[in-house]
């Protein structure tokens, strides 16, 4: 567990738990940067517990929140583009 | 802002690439429009309205380049400028607010509701949706552009003209506001805060 710290410094001091999670929550990370947040859980509960409760939060939004688009709505878009050319 | 190289397309191309590459989106364009109007019939109308301005500037989109981003910055203009006014929203976010978070380390760490993933698996109506829809737009949109969508953070920052700075504590703060609406939730369906 001895694995340099991927994570950019912020003035001079080293990302915090709050920075690191974000990063990797927007799909910002780099590989090196997973690994290293991966293996930084195993030992601080409070980022495991923030994490699993983001990922779960994502999963939900992305399983409930999208939406098809009406049916004949590209037909209706093609049409009145039909008019300009 | 980067500086537009006009194309010249000939008729096919423009029809090829308004097949190929922009209507593929209509779903993703759809559920923006629905998310940022509230309303299906307003999204409706908004996604025709930026399928139509993305054809007649046509020659502003290089062939190749992300049609994705290209549209949503589109239809998120054409929301401010046309749509917002129409709807009701006058609480804009508060950008100071939004900007100072980034020297208080950990302070948001306790006053985060604590909200349990158990609690989310039981979440299986509209919860979600409503928590989502009751943020502020701007807020709204990060959630919807960064999770649902995959933008990355400079693609935000284009789509929505903000630095990628703001684009960041701008979703730390959705984040932070969503869990606040889901832990009302949780604890109106009966889990305690523990």
């Amino acid at each position: 567990m001895s694995l340099p710290n991927p994570f950019p410094l912020n003035n001079g001091k080293k990302a915090t738990c709050r920075e690191m999670l974000q990063v990797i929550l927007d799909d910002e990370a780099s590989t090196e940067q997973r690994e290293y947040f991966k293996a930084h859980m195993e030992f601080c509960m409070p980022c495991f517990k923030d994490y699993e409760l983001n990922i779960a939060i994502k999963q939900l939004l992305q399983a409930k929140c999208n939406s098809v688009a009406p049916e004949g709505l590209k037909e209706q878009i093609r049409n009145r583009i039909a008019q300009i050319i | 802002m980067e500086e537009v190289v006009r194309q010249h397309y000939a008729d096919h191309e423009k029809q090829e690439i308004f097949d190929k590459e922009f209507l593929p989106h209509i779903h993703s364009m759809y559920n923006f429009g629905y998310r940022l109007t509230l309303d299906r019939d307003d999204a409706k109308d908004l996604v025709q309205d930026t399928y139509f301005k993305a054809y007649r500037f046509i020659e502003s989109f290089q062939k190749g380049t992300n049609a994705k981003a290209w549209l949503f910055r589109i239809l998120k203009n054409s929301f401010i400028n046309d749509y917002r006014k129409k709807v009701k929203e006058p609480n804009k976010v508060d950008y100071q607010e939004v900007e100072s978070y980034y020297n208080s380390d950990d302070v948001d760490r306790q006053i985060t509701p604590d909200l349990r993933v158990e609690a989310l698996r039981d979440m299986i109506g509209d919860e979600i949706s409503n928590a989502l829809n009751a943020l502020d737009v701007d807020f709204r949109t990060v959630i919807i552009l960064c999770d649902l969508e995959g933008f990355k953070y400079e693609e935000m920052a284009k789509i929505l003209d903000i630095p990628i700075g703001t684009v960041r504590s701008r979703l730390h703060r959705a984040r932070q506001l969503l869990k606040e609406k889901l832990s009302e939730y949780a604890r109106s369906m009966g889990y305690k805060n523990t």
